[in-house]
């Protein structure tokens, strides 16, 4: 495969006609998809991949200034996407990977017809009448956060790994790669990602889309989902009875569920 | 029996609840059942208020978010988080740093069951790393301003020996024309004197360049001779150091049966900084020697003077840069001679070494007859 492919670290898996691009949101890596990937194996193609600064993919690749807006990462996946052939596709975008597949479906409209949405938000910090979840202040305090921990963490990846005691294998390569950024760049990605205001980008959208929307979200809350819901007009709102920010490792039951039922309805309807 | 086993069940309970540290018992998806009364006292709520909220409702904004796109995800990936730091909010919303480890249980089918959550005080700790971070920054800034500096004083340097060199050449050029007018004994001495100096001061001046240069990243570079006899080099600088010290006695012992391949400007350099070298520090009334040889593919050449001997723990500073021995400032020169004569001896694939015993201090130069062109 060409270099989209090298410089993402990404990994085709399954057959079937069409492909499903899984894109993971900030802080980890394609491991999230662990759970759900797997579910999808027998009909569709799957594409997994790390963005740029994320698990195995080729930091060289960074860019500041591209990849200081979303839309640099669009063009990742734009680029990626073509090189896999996609047409027609699907793409799961979890986190902030919903905004950025939102555009680049937008630009490159003949890649990908129908979306997931996994926790999406267009905008993190409140604005006048909406509401992201979070003041400026909050923001400021997470980029804190990881200049505390940055230390803490490329120590913690390496031998204090306990699970998976069972499947070996598993926890060697999860060890090298899973949610090990590089620590400047997890920075800049905060930035990039919680500054965002991708409001305006909802409109027009073609794409069939399928918001999944979990409980006590405190990243991505109720009210953030209804209103991503409400200015696509061609999108379904799931509420999950899931909890937490990433249902697909903590409920891939229900996420699975979800969406293999949208994307049943996809099939009748065409 | 029973009674032991009830005391022991109220010492587990104890050991819970008043642990220096705190503890939380939560379902597989951090629903909390359980906190110890230590936990409870540092947030300042009750236990049956703990009980019930999710691990992240404890956290501060920026601990929920980190958890949520960090934490959590490790959890459920490998069962385990360790030494995260995170901010626990108070019920007064003080912060309170804890450093937090976590396992998950699982249930057969790798579901999770129960999650186990240490978490121990760290406000001492999270200052003292914050104080390390920024210490690390200002020290990266002093780096950065010390490079600066260093740059913008070997770029001094370089210009002021540049600069230095035309006057010194004019000196030279009047001392010549000087020795060949008529002249009084008194003003042929003084003439004599002038030209030593002058011939100091251009090999400091050669000195001082080659330092910057090597310094600003151009290293010494070679152009090497195949064709001519290095004796000849050899001999041309012992004379002009014994033109300008007609008092001390340098002895030569030159035998070089192969065609050295070397750059003989350096060469001559080298020659001429051990040799000023000798003449300064070595004792007045001992002679200095040369000794210059090939031997199995190898040139050889040594300085070696008499005098008080080099302290041992010395020796392998005195091819530093700016390293002027025991007498500090008190002694002549800028201490380069040597670097530089080390240096050649490298660029030309061999070495620089000093010995020194009562008997005499000798510096030695090794380096193959012919360069290795692999």
């Amino acid at each position: 495969m060409g270099t989209a492919f090298e410089l993402h670290n990404a990994k085709l898996i399954g057959s079937g006609s069409r492909t499903m691009m899984l894109a993971h949101g900030f802080g980890c890596d394609q491991n999230m998809w662990r759970f759900v990937a797997p579910a999808f194996v027998n009909e569709y193609r799957i594409l997994l991949f790390d963005h740029i600064g994320a698990g195995g993919s080729d930091l060289s690749a960074y860019d500041l200034s591209r990849h200081s807006v979303l839309d640099g990462y669009a063009d990742d996946v734009i680029a990626l996407a073509r090189e896999a052939g996609i047409r027609g596709g699907v793409f799961v975008g979890h986190s902030v990977s919903a905004m950025i597949g939102v555009l680049a479906a937008k630009k490159a409209p003949e890649l990908f017809s129908e979306l997931v949405l996994i926790g999406p938000s267009p905008r993190y910090i409140d604005d006048g009448d909406y509401v992201g979840g979070f003041d400026a202040a909050q923001i400021g305090e997470l980029l804190e956060f990881l200049d505390s921990n940055h230390l803490g963490w490329s120590h913690a990846m390496a031998p204090a790994i306990m699970g998976n005691a069972d499947r070996p294998e598993l926890a060697e390569e999860l060890t090298e790669s899973f949610c090990r950024g590089d620590p400047e760049i997890t920075k800049r990605w905060a930035l990039t990602t919680f500054l965002a205001d991708n409001r305006a980008d909802l409109a027009e959208l073609d794409a069939r889309v399928l918001i999944l929307q979990c409980q006590q979200d405190v990243i991505a809350p109720l009210c953030v989902g209804e209103y991503v819901h409400k200015a696509l007009p061609r999108s379904e709102l799931v509420v999950m009875e899931a909890t937490g920010h990433c249902p697909n490792l903590s409920a891939p039951e229900e996420t699975i569920a979800a969406m293999a039922a949208f994307l049943g309805r996809g099939r009748l309807a065409s | 029996v029973n009674d032991r086993s009830a005391s022991d069940v109220d010492d587990f309970e104890d050991l819970f609840d008043n642990a220096p540290c705190g503890y939380i018992s939560a379902d597989g998806h951090c629903r909390i059942r359980r906190a110890n009364k230590t936990l409870c006292d540092w947030l300042g709520l009750t236990c049956e208020e703990v009980a019930g909220r999710h691990f992240s409702d404890l956290l501060s904004v920026g601990g929920k978010l980190f958890y949520e796109t960090h934490f959590a995800p490790m959890l459920r990936m490998h069962g385990a988080f360790q030494e995260v730091a995170l901010d626990l909010e108070t019920r007064g919303r003080r912060k309170l740093p804890v450093i937090v480890n976590a396992v998950e249980q699982r249930d057969g089918d790798g579901r999770p069951r129960a999650v186990r959550i240490t978490l121990f005080a760290a406000t001492e700790r999270r200052r003292y790393e914050r104080n390390l971070l920024s210490a690390k920054a200002s020290a990266e800034q002093a780096v950065t301003r010390e490079q600066e500096t260093g740059e913008l004083r070997e770029q001094f340097i370089a210009v002021l020996g540049h600069d230095l060199r035309n006057p010194l050449a004019a000196i030279t050029a009047g001392i010549r024309i000087l020795q060949r007018e008529p002249l009084s004994d008194r003003s042929r001495k003084v003439v004599g004197l002038m030209e030593g100096s002058a011939v100091r001061a251009s090999v400091l001046i050669d000195n001082v360049l080659d330092f910057a240069r090597g310094r600003l990243g151009g290293g010494i570079g070679l152009s090497l001779e195949r064709n001519k006899p290095l004796a000849r080099v050899i001999e041309q600088v012992v004379a002009e150091l014994r033109s300008i010290s007609p008092h001390s006695e340098i002895r030569v012992a030159i035998d070089i049966a192969d065609h050295v391949v070397a750059d003989h400007v350096r060469i001559g350099q080298l020659v001429s900084n051990l040799l000023g070298n000798a003449l300064t520090h070595g004792a007045k009334d001992r002679p200095v020697t040369l000794d210059a040889r090939t031997k199995d593919g190898t040139f050889e050449l040594s300085v070696a003077n008499g005098g008080e001997p080099i302290p041992a723990d010395n020796l392998a500073s005195l091819f530093r840069p700016f390293s002027r021995g025991e007498g500090g400032a008190s002694q002549p020169g800028l201490g380069l001679g040597l670097h530089i004569a080390s240096e050649i001896a490298k660029a030309h694939g061999g070495t620089l070494t000093a010995s020194s015993s009562q008997e005499e201090t000798r510096f030695t130069l090794r380096m193959p007859v012919q360069p290795d062109e692999s």
